[in-house]
């Protein structure tokens, strides 16, 4: 691992410099002709692995292990699943996760229903007492949270601090699986199928509470195969049904719209909503934001990936064939909300629906070590940029002259490795 | 020691690349570690300035210069200049037209707002000869 959320086989790379220019936080450098990854500046974005021509970036999430050892489990499912199976409905979905050993699959659309019920509480209740400063952000992307926590210090405050659905979700089943089938809380394992590679980790976790509450994250595109083969069996009725649970939760559309760039704030209670989608867009809309614009927006729905969750790297079919299938999902079961308000109110005036986590505490995750550059440095790379007068060609190794030029000042490279230089004593 | 200067041009009407001046500031002190909360109402100044210069100003020329107890913003415009400066400075007095205002802009907050924002404001402007704007900020 070559940081939280990536793996990286370096025989496979060939320094092409793919990844150093994709990088949003610029943490990738070519070295010897082989990528480097700074940790400490990793956002888990997965902007990497997209662009990798060689395989040699991957997700580092946990690959699927045989379930057998655990004594009960339970699978939280990503919506998003749903919408990769054009031809199966979001219920063969859920009973091909059991044949494939999972003891229990559960939906997350009731949980996503109460969540967004918690947001406009939120909301509504902020226009009021302005206690936290507008526009409000989602805290459902974790590349999101990290990018603000890391370059967007000032924005920390706008995040809403409710939990996501699936940190709800997990908090709720783990309970009542133990009350169920008389199993001690902590034998029972947790996992969650998820296209997002950089969900679930520490850090991650201790954002939106869920490392309590889940064990194990396991990307869509390696379980896809396997479940896509035990659903064509029940299909044939190979594989027998199982009955009904009050565990699992009856899927809704609410749950595959989720996915999609603007499915969270979809039918929202709240008149200035927008949802922004894509990492490059979501850094020019913090950008503005911090410099006082959008004031007048009520919540943002920032989305890493380009069209939503849908897009996630760890995603097993084209994100644009399965915005079709959510679209499918909605003409046939309609948007019509379920719970009733009332009872959600109960839960959220008791506090169920916010983490713990504190925005301080945000700010101690933003563990960036490098050292602060002085006036003196400041003016040494303005000199150098100059002087370089190159064309951004990331021959060097970084992803532009400014960030070379950087790395000139602090000493981590030599100024002979620009081929504009190399003849320059 | 002498102080890092950076210029940028703005140019009249180009609304594609309004901002970037002050983005471009913005990730220079984030680099320094510059007190956040100090980057943020650079930040609310230098974009308010810069749209100044985008819709009034003709385009012009925003320079920072960052000195170790201070931060200078000083931004010069080619426009028509402002008549009345102490009337530009009432809140919502605007002289944005219909079309900046369809765009969201115009009401009135920009100066208002940098002078709230800087530590310290000097205007100087005189009918033809554009304006000149330039805002202090202390670094504690």
């Amino acid at each position: 691992m070559v940081s939280e959320y990536l793996s990286f086989v370096e025989k496979y790379c060939t320094g092409c410099t793919h990844c150093v220019r994709a990088c949003p936080t610029k943490s990738i450098r070519i070295r010897n002709n082989k990528a480097v990854f700074s940790d400490e500046l990793c956002i888990g974005c997965g902007e990497c692995i997209r662009v990798c021509p060689e395989g040699a970036i991957s997700s580092s999430l946990s690959t699927i292990e045989p379930f057998t050892k655990d004594k009960l489990n339970a699978v939280i499912v990503s919506p998003v699943l749903y919408a990769q199976f054009p031809s199966f409905m979001p219920g063969d979905v859920l009973l091909g996760l059991k044949h494939m050993g999972f003891d229990h699959a559960i939906d997350l659309s009731y949980y996503i229903e109460m969540y967004q019920y918690a947001v406009e509480e939120f909301v509504l209740a902020n226009r009021e007492s302005r206690n936290a400063p507008g526009p409000l952000i989602s805290p459902i992307c974790p590349v999101t949270i990290r990018l603000i926590a890391l370059n967007y210090p000032n924005l920390i405050d706008h995040i809403i601090p409710l939990r996501s659905p699936s940190a709800l979700v997990g908090d709720k089943i783990r309970k009542k699986l133990s009350h169920a089938h008389g199993v001690p809380e902590k034998d029972i394992k947790l996992y969650h199928i998820t296209p997002c590679h950089s969900k679930v980790f520490p850090d991650q976790s201790k954002l939106m509470d869920e490392l309590n509450y889940v064990d194990h994250a396991l990307g869509i595109n390696k379980i896809f195969p396997e479940l896509l083969a035990k659903m064509e069996q029940v299909k044939k009725d190979e594989l027998p049904l199982f009955p009904n649970e009050h565990f699992s939760f009856i899927p809704s559309s609410r749950g595959p719209l989720w996915g999609m760039s603007g499915g969270e704030i979809a039918g929202m209670r709240i008149d200035k909503v927008i949802a922004v989608s894509g990492i490059k867009e979501i850094m020019a809309y913090l950008d503005k934001i911090e410099m006082g614009l959008f004031s007048d927006m009520e919540y943002i729905e920032f989305r890493a990936c380009t069209e939503g969750c849908l897009g996630g790297p760890l995603t097993a079919v084209d994100r644009y064939m399965a915005k079709s299938t959510v679209q499918k999902f909605i003409k046939m079961f309609g948007l019509e909300r379920r719970l009733p308000r009332q009872k959600i109110r109960q839960f959220y005036d008791k506090g169920w629906f916010f983490s713990k986590l504190k925005s301080s505490e945000l700010v101690s995750i933003n563990k960036l070590k490098r050292k602060p550059l002085s006036i003196n440095d400041m003016k040494e790379i303005e000199k150098l940029v100059s002087l370089i007068q190159g064309n951004e060609c990331a021959a060097c190794g970084a992803p532009d002259c400014r960030a070379f030029a950087e790395d000139v000042i602090r000493g981590e490279v030599d100024l002979k490795n620009c081929f504009k230089m190399s003849n320059i004593k | 020691m002498s102080p890092l200067k950076k210029c940028f041009n703005v140019r009249n009407r180009d609304f594609i690349h309004a901002g970037e001046a002050s983005i471009a500031v913005q990730q220079l002190l984030k680099q320094m570690h510059v007190d956040p909360v100090l980057i943020r109402r650079i930040a609310v100044c230098g974009y308010e300035g810069e749209m100044n210069m985008v819709m009034h100003g003709e385009g012009g020329l925003y320079c920072v210069e960052i000195h170790s107890g201070k931060i200078i913003l000083d931004l010069s415009d080619n426009g028509p200049g402002i008549p009345d400066i102490a009337k530009a400075m009432e809140k919502g007095f605007s002289t944005a037209s219909d079309e900046f205002r369809e765009m969201g802009f115009g009401a009135g907050m920009g100066l208002p707002n940098m002078d709230k924002n800087a530590d310290d404001m000097f205007i100087e402007s005189e009918k033809g000869c554009g304006t000149k704007v330039q805002m202090v900020f202390m670094v504690k």
